[in-house]
């Protein structure tokens, strides 16, 4: 016999009025109905809306009603949830109904995640694991639109006036930049794990507690894990080891984070490590911890030899790339290039290796630290200066902690079609906006200190230990980011140019950025919250925003996106930077997009396309000599293109449709989509458009005829 | 000014036809060789397509890049068969930039002036084939008179500028041995820097088909060839030593 | 030229007093939170970070060279005024 069978036993139902998802009916057939009961619906409502227990009763009366009335067959939660909402709407109850709604994907969705691959983030393959995250995602995403933010900001998003990033973690931080020296003193202490560890007597077991926290972290946190002055705080485990030791060392190190891809959801942990030839200026004088978190009685300053042993040996590592000579798509190895730099001796060695890695594999950035302030720099694009306060931690490095709390990005070009070429609404539009993200950040910012607040039984209770007195999320230190896409677009809409035409068109583009920074130091100021200007990595954003644009401002946009429409591969250009296929040539790229870096104090980058062409790694490092003296440029980075073939394992340059070697058809384009290096074949539309138009300092032959 | 031969092509900042410097290309049309792996061909035979650009506009350009780019690369074609290449080289040298040369080594006479005069910051030049008729037609796609290559070599040889020997490796025209050949034959040079040959777009469309060596395999030829090198270095350095005694 | 400065600043008062930059044909941007316009172009001229460690003012010559300590511009302008 069919029946309704109530599933919930007293124990899970106790459980279940813990977490809030109503699963209490599953299944029926036939003709009967067993343990169906209407007090479920009047319970639900009363407890999750406003609605008043007579009216509950009414509700549920009606529905129960129909239930039994309609011969369905199959009665599941979800439909007793709808039929429910419907009532409500008919009461015209229509905030209760949203409080009262069910989060979930349709059963074709649900096939479409579980079958095909998710092309938003290039950096998840597709498995059981990614599926399980897409999922989360997906649910975790309707409830930040429906519960954390206000319902201007969640429109906002829905129409792609912003884009919050990474909605489906709302219930974690962005991203997180720290100390090795934090593991070093303390050992690994998870408030989660079984076992407790002391702190690592040897460099192979503190390479292990770095990747097991990397991980851990990587649950805690939405995206980039960075790790500060990696070769410096390893040397004091270094001192009696043999170049060898220390490669293997560097070897395991590199590995151990490019192979991480059975962590969350699938996805490599997005690493970044900060690596200094020098000994940075304010670690010089401090004491330095060594082996079983003791005081060596030598400062960092005396260390220099082995940490430069160890940065040469991983770019060693980086230059023979994995077992296939691929270049390793993490950890990101971001060297600081400053002053003291090239004071120090080995210098121009060192500069030509790490160019010799650029050439050939591309890992290497060029992290530009000018004069006398210090940076930090965590996420693929985050970089903070050190200020006072920091210089004093930086004393107990320990204590360097620095997160991004979120990152919202604003759609740049469709502020400028919505002003119509005002000048004063172009810059009236983008206050506006920018007030509705500053809204955005103060929800998430309420939202996780709710989270927080339950400390250790809370959800985030990794980000609440204390092993050195404060919490290991700073939330005081937390910066809250402001990102733009498609500049250039809204230049190109309102004065009818794009950047690279003139000089006109670069001065107002500063002109915006500038207002933007003044109007997020002034909303800093009103909500006591650091809001930074960011440049988006925007790996999809460029290409929602560019979609969402054509559907509802095709008079405008047309004319404007980039890419090939009729494909729908189309984008913004990323953040402030010049039109990827401009024929500008690396030195006028590098020194135009480095006019805006000073202004957009959370780290910019210039990307510099090298296509096919092997450079002289002297020359890159006369290049990035001149960048560090002759622009303000933050941070570079050169790209090459590879041609990796599934058949006979070859990996040529260029990105070629089938194997120079081999000729088979069965190959991966390999280069940098953002911020790091994947696949070409797991890329979203937009980024294969974009990846078409770069321009790789090709050379000027002109056709005759054509101009 | 007439005189001074037509710009075809133009690279603003090179990182690689000058190592060790940032420099810009220019690229001047016809050659008197018809290397079948050329991937410069249009230059070669259908220069007439290409807009030229006028000096001054490409002068103009590295003008405003003047503390990035070290020098002028002079590529081609071959830039050696232009009577008016001594001028152009005057008025870029008048703006205060280096010049390097890229050659076939087929114009002793010019390179001997030029390096004379000191016209020339640094000369790279192609080395096709082992140093024989045969060999080198095969190559340079054009009978080619040896003598000329041998005294541009020896020219170079006498180290009065720095110069790079180099060779385009295509599997079919190059076996092994005959790279290793050229480098016995290339004794008491600093050098000589093996390209891979790149089959997408070869003036001969033949050779499309021919795949590469694999970058490893590259790199271990290299190796043997700068051994072959060093090796004459070394007997020539000890001999210098017996000399002494 | 262009002279940047930024209210509440003396050196800057000192500078604007002291010579009719108008007459010297030099233009004056006043940096603040309500003035886009003059921080962009101090960023087209490069000079964000330059203020950031040495402060205001600052000068920019016409060859886009710039002189950032008040005693050394008023010694510049004071040549220039004289010639």
């Amino acid at each position: 016999m069919g029946s309704v069978v109530q599933l919930s036993s007293p124990e899970q139902e106790k459980r279940m009025q813990e977490t809030t998802d109503m699963a209490l009916f599953v299944h029926t057939s036939k003709e009967a109905i067993d343990g169906w009961n209407r007090e479920k619906i009047v319970d639900a409502l009363v407890r999750e809306t406003y609605v008043d227990r007579d009216t509950a009763d009414a509700i549920s009366l009606e529905v129960e009603q129909q239930v039994l009335s309609s011969g369905i067959k199959m009665l599941t939660a979800p439909l007793i949830r709808e039929l429910v909402d419907a009532k409500l709407i008919e009461r015209g109850l229509e905030q209760a109904r949203m409080m009262h709604t069910r989060l979930g994907v349709p059963l074709y969705d649900a096939e479409q995640m579980i079958m095909h691959p998710n092309k938003e983030n290039a950096n998840v393959p597709h498995g059981p694991e990614a599926t399980n995250l897409t999922l989360a995602e997906g649910i975790k995403k309707e409830y930040a639109l429906l519960n954390v933010f206000t319902q201007d900001v969640g429109e906002a998003h829905m129409r792609g006036d912003i884009h919050l990033h990474d909605l489906g973690f709302i219930d974690r931080p962005y991203c997180s930049g720290q100390s090795l020296e934090y593991l070093k003193k303390f050992g690994l202490n998870l408030p989660n794990s079984l076992a407790m560890a002391k702190p690592a007597k040897h460099p192979e077991v503190l390479l292990a507690h770095m990747v097991k926290f990397a991980a851990a972290l990587q649950s805690n946190f939405a995206g980039a894990i960075g790790w500060d002055a990696v070769n410096l705080f390893f040397a004091p485990y270094l001192v009696d080891l043999s170049d060898r030791e220390v490669k293997q060392l560097a070897q395991m190190l590199i590995f151990e984070f490019s192979q991480q891809a059975v962590a969350r959801g699938g996805q490599a942990i997005f690493s970044d490590i900060n690596l200094y030839w020098e000994v940075p200026k304010h670690f010089e004088d401090v004491p330095a911890i060594g082996p079983g978190g003791t005081y060596t009685g030598k400062t960092y300053a005396e260390y220099e030899k082995d940490a430069q042993r160890f940065v040469w040996l991983l770019f060693d590592v980086f230059k023979e790339g994995d077992a296939s000579g691929r270049p390793f798509f993490f950890p990101k190895p971001l060297v600081h290039i400053t002053e003291k730099f090239f004071k120090t001796p080995g210098h121009e060695k060192f500069l030509n290796h790490i160019c010799d890695v650029a050439a050939d594999k591309g890992n290497t950035y060029f992290v530009f630290d000018r004069g006398s302030t210090a940076k930090i720099s965590e996420c693929c694009r985050l970089s903070f200066k050190l200020e006072q306060s920091d210089l004093e931690d930086a004393k107990e490095p320990w204590k360097m902690r620095y997160s991004a709390l979120q990152n919202v990005t604003l759609n740049l070009p469709r502020i400028a079609y919505r002003s119509g070429k005002d000048n004063t609404r172009l810059f009236e539009n983008i206050t506006e906006m920018m007030k509705i993200t500053a809204d955005a950040h103060s929800k998430k910012r309420e939202f996780i200190l709710r989270l927080l607040s339950n400390e250790k039984s809370g959800p985030l209770n990794l980000l609440t230990m204390k092993l050195d007195g404060t919490p290991y999320l700073r939330m005081h230190r937390c910066t809250y980011l402001i990102g733009m896409v498609g500049l250039n677009e809204l230049i190109q809409y309102h004065i009818g140019q794009e950047m690279h035409e003139s000089h006109e068109a670069t001065k107002f583009g500063l002109e915006v950025i500038a207002h933007m920074k003044l109007v997020s130091d002034k909303l800093s100021r009103k909500y006591g919250m650091r809001f930074v200007l960011e440049q988006t990595p925007a790996e999809s954003t460029a290409y929602r925003f560019a979609k969402l644009d054509i559907q509802y401002y095709p008079e405008e946009a047309t004319e404007i996106v980039k890419g090939d429409l009729k494909r729908n591969e189309i984008y913004y250009t990323n953040s402030t930077l010049y039109n990827v296929g401009a024929s500008m040539n690396p030195i006028e790229r590098t020194r135009l997009e480095g006019r805006f870096h000073p202004i957009i104090e959370a780290g910019a980058i210039t990307h510099i396309w090298l296509g096919e062409s092997k450079p002289s790694k002297e020359s890159l490092a006369n290049f990035v000599t001149k960048t560090f003296r002759y622009t303000k440029n933050d941070q570079i980075a050169f790209s090459p293109e590879f041609t990796a073939c599934k058949e006979c394992g070859k990996v040529s340059r260029g990105l070629h449709e089938k194997c120079s070697y081999c000729g088979s058809e069965d190959v991966d384009g390999i280069t940098r989509i953002t911020g790091y290096f994947t696949r070409v074949s797991s890329w979203n539309k937009g980024k294969l458009g974009e990846l078409k138009d770069r321009y790789r300092n090709q050379g000027q032959f002109k056709k005759q005829g054509v101009s | 000014m007439e005189n001074i031969p037509p710009i075809k092509g133009f690279i603003e900042t090179s990182f690689l036809d000058w190592p060790g410097k940032v420099c810009s290309v220019f690229f001047l049309p016809y050659c008197n060789f018809r290397c079948p792996f050329c991937h410069n061909h249009v230059l070669v035979t259908a220069a007439e397509s290409l807009d030229s650009i006028p000096l001054d506009t490409v002068l103009d350009r590295i003008r405003s890049m003047r503390e990035w780019i070290d020098g002028v690369c002079i590529s081609g074609g071959e830039p050696t068969i232009h009577p008016g290449l001594l001028e152009m080289i005057k008025v870029i040298r008048a703006e205060g930039f280096k010049i390097k040369l890229d050659t076939n080594g087929t114009q002793p006479e010019t390179l001997r002036y030029l390096i004379m005069e000191k016209l020339v910051d640094e000369i790279a030049m192609d080395v096709k084939g082992p140093l024989d008729e045969i060999s080198y037609a095969a190559c340079a796609g054009v009978s080619v008179p040896i003598e000329l290559i041998r005294k541009s070599i020896n020219l170079l040889l006498e180290n009065r500028v720095p110069y790079t020997f180099r060779t385009t490796v295509v599997p079919s025209l190059l076996p092994e041995d005959k790279i290793y050949e050229m480098a016995e034959q290339l004794r008491g040079a600093t050098g000589l820097t093996l390209q891979n040959f790149n089959p997408a777009d070869p003036m001969d469309p033949a050779l499309k088909v021919v795949a590469p060596y694999s970058e490893e395999k590259l790199k271990e030829i290299q190796e043997s060839v700068d051994e072959i090198i060093k090796d004459h270095n070394r007997m020539i350095a000890e001999s210098a030593e017996t000399g002494l005694r | 030229m262009t002279l940047f400065t930024k209210s509440l600043c003396s050196a800057c008062q000192d500078v604007k007093q002291e010579f009719d930059l108008e007459m010297l044909g030099i233009k004056l941007e006043e940096l603040g939170p309500e003035n886009p316009g003059a921080l962009a172009h101090l960023a087209w001229h490069e000079l964000v970070e330059t203020v950031e460690t040495k402060g205001l003012p600052i000068l920019v010559l016409d060859d886009s060279s710039s002189i950032a300590d008040a005693d050394e511009i008023k010694d510049y302008l004071a040549t220039i005024n004289k010639s």
